[in-house]
């Protein structure tokens, strides 16, 4: 790592572009990860989002393996997690909404190809940085309440929103078969699983079934609803179904046009860059040096991938990737794809001997190696 | 609330490995061609990264009423096509008892008749139907959401947005990217200097 960072920001560089190597070295360091399935990226620096989703699903999650009704969760991930953010219990809750989706992180990325069980069943987390502001999580309190009384006395709150989550679908049949007359009566004292969810009924509220189940079923579209609330920007001081609902449209329909229109401007940038050619640059520069350096690779790779300008980094590894996407894309055209068809990420093997003979990545052993390659191939 | 760092991975890396299978014909297109080409390369690649949900079913449903992308969905996706595509999207209603669902709109029709009486005014009416104008039009706008109840259209609705987003930012990346390396190209760095920087680091 840090030689990559060194590189990244120390070699002599103008100093113009430091905001956009933070960026990019991310970047970089994602697309690495994903040629190098070894590379452990939540040990990075930063820990950054699996972090996040680790640390404040980290008690819920633990919470989970109690009652065990049926997550796997992340013990593996969560325990080599930091802890960045003070955990209040507004994460936890929002964490234990979706902890019900949350699986393991780390063994998921790792795995080849994208359609891993594991991240199927994992969601876009819920897992909001710590600039959430907390007074949002109290408006929340309230309408917890009821899920607090819900379930046992004794856990705390999201223990009883997880409940209800976990049996959402036998909650209706339940609450038709407890007697509405005496609901708060009973109180789960082993929690662990709830067949019935217990809903205290709230003064001068009716109490029978139906309304009851109503009563749910809104309570439940209302979390939703604040849930996209925050997700949409400006939309949290906005009171009222349909003006929420409009700005929702309004902000999926925005980004939509926002997808068509970066497509179009991709389209733009193609014919001087080819795609196949590009994309053969980045694989086969960032394939041999994953085999090679066993592990997440040395100081060559955010150079190589070069999404930031800094024009003196690493010189001679980008200067590769323009002259020599045409001279790849003639010499491996076929092999490729029949490659990469099989495994998007097990290639590097099998490019390791031609991509090496031009490339060249060892960074102690080749630099002179490389440049006379260079020489000889400008 | 962002995506997880796994899905924006499991993202690149389908996106990347549909362009490669799709390069090949990137040459002889025209800039038309080549966006709508991009842009199905992305939902795929955003609806197979993101597994099995409502909303990604519904948009390779909607992807594969061409003909000539069901056979490039099918090469991607593998044998997840088949699964995917399963229930056919647009009649796929929520199984009800029609005994339950009966006695619900009775006693729901009942109480309504008991509760409007004394108001008068069709306030709620109103703002009943604003609210169901525009989920009519949410519905539109998330693959697959017409056959989704209130609750899941707005669940769908979280992930869907979430997923856009991500594929957004994901797409501005790629593009800084690419233009980035286009500069690097056209830059006047000779190959002395930069093997002297390279060396002296």
């Amino acid at each position: 790592m840090e030689p990559r960072g060194s590189s990244g920001v120390g070699s002599g560089n103008s100093g113009t572009y430091t905001p956009e190597i933070a960026e990019s070295l991310r970047f970089e360091e994602e697309i690495q990860s994903l040629i190098d399935p070894s590379f452990d990226a939540s040990s990075a620096a930063g820990g950054s989002f699996t972090a996040l989703l680790g640390l404040p699903a980290n008690q819920a999650v633990e919470l989970l393996h109690h009652p065990g009704p049926g997550e796997p969760p992340a013990s593996a991930a969560t325990d080599t997690l930091r802890l960045p953010f003070g955990c209040s219990s507004t994460f936890v809750e929002r964490a234990a909404r979706f902890s019900v989706f949350a699986t393991d992180d780390s063994p998921a990325s790792s795995s080849g190809g994208g359609l891993s069980p594991g991240l199927k069943a994992e969601p876009p987390d819920s897992d909001s940085p710590p600039t959430l502001p907390a007074p949002a999580g109290k408006p929340r309190r309230p309408s917890k309440r009821k899920e607090c009384e819900k379930s046992k006395v004794s856990r705390r709150p999201r223990w009883g929103f997880l409940s209800r989550k976990a049996v959402a679908k036998k909650s209706k049949s339940a609450e038709e078969n407890t007697s509405a007359a005496k609901p708060a009566a009973e109180e789960n004292t082993s929690g662990d699983k709830l067949p019935y969810v217990h809903v205290r009924a709230r003064r001068g509220q009716a109490t029978d079934s139906h309304s009851l189940a109503e009563r749910a079923r809104r309570e439940k579209i209302n979390a939703r609803m604040k849930l996209l609330q925050e997700l949409v920007p400006g939309c949290s001081k906005i009171t009222g179904t349909a003006l929420v609902l409009d700005e929702i449209i309004n902000h999926v329909q925005s980004l939509q046009r926002q997808v068509e229109f970066l497509s179009m401007k991709l389209a733009a940038v193609n014919p001087r860059i080819d795609f196949s050619g590009l994309d053969h640059i980045l694989s086969a520069e960032c394939g041999p040096l994953a085999v090679a350096s066993g592990c997440g690779g040395g100081a060559s790779d955010p150079a190589m991938w070069a999404s930031d300008t800094a024009a003196s980094t690493g010189g001679i590894r980008r200067m590769p990737a323009p002259p020599q996407i045409w001279h790849l894309d003639v010499v491996h055209p076929q092999q490729s794809s029949t490659v990469w068809e099989n495994n998007g990420v097990a290639h590097p093997h099998f490019l390791l001997s031609p991509a090496t003979s031009l490339v060249g990545y060892d960074p102690a052993s080749s630099v002179p190696l490389n440049s006379n390659r260079l020489k000889t191939e400008l | 609330m962002q995506a997880t760092k796994s899905f924006e991975r499991a993202f690149l890396r389908q996106l990347l490995r549909v362009f490669r299978l799709s390069a090949v014909s990137y040459k002889s297109m025209s800039l038309q061609e080549r966006k709508s080409a991009i842009k199905l390369s992305a939902d795929v690649a955003m609806a197979s990264a993101r597994g099995s949900r409502k909303w990604t079913r519904g948009l390779i449903a909607k992807l594969s009423e061409e003909d000539e992308h069901r056979s490039f969905l099918r090469l991607i996706l593998g044998t997840e096509y088949e699964r995917l595509t399963k229930p056919c999207h647009g009649s796929w209603k929520i199984p009800r008892s029609k005994k339950i669902v009966r006695r619900s709109l009775r006693v729901c029709s009942r109480r309504k008749n008991n509760l409007r009486a004394p108001h008068g005014v069709k306030s709620s009416v109103l703002a009943r139907t604003l609210v169901e104008k525009r989920t009519h039009a949410l519905k539109r706008l998330v693959p697959g959401g017409e056959s989704l109840d209130g609750y899941s259209l707005l669940d769908e609705a979280l992930d869907y947005v979430i997923s856009l987003r991500a594929q957004a930012d994901l797409m501005q990346k790629l593009l800084t990217t690419f233009e980035a390396s286009k500069l690097s190209a056209l830059s006047k760095c000779t190959l002395p200097e930069r093997k002297a920087s390279f060396v002296g680091k």
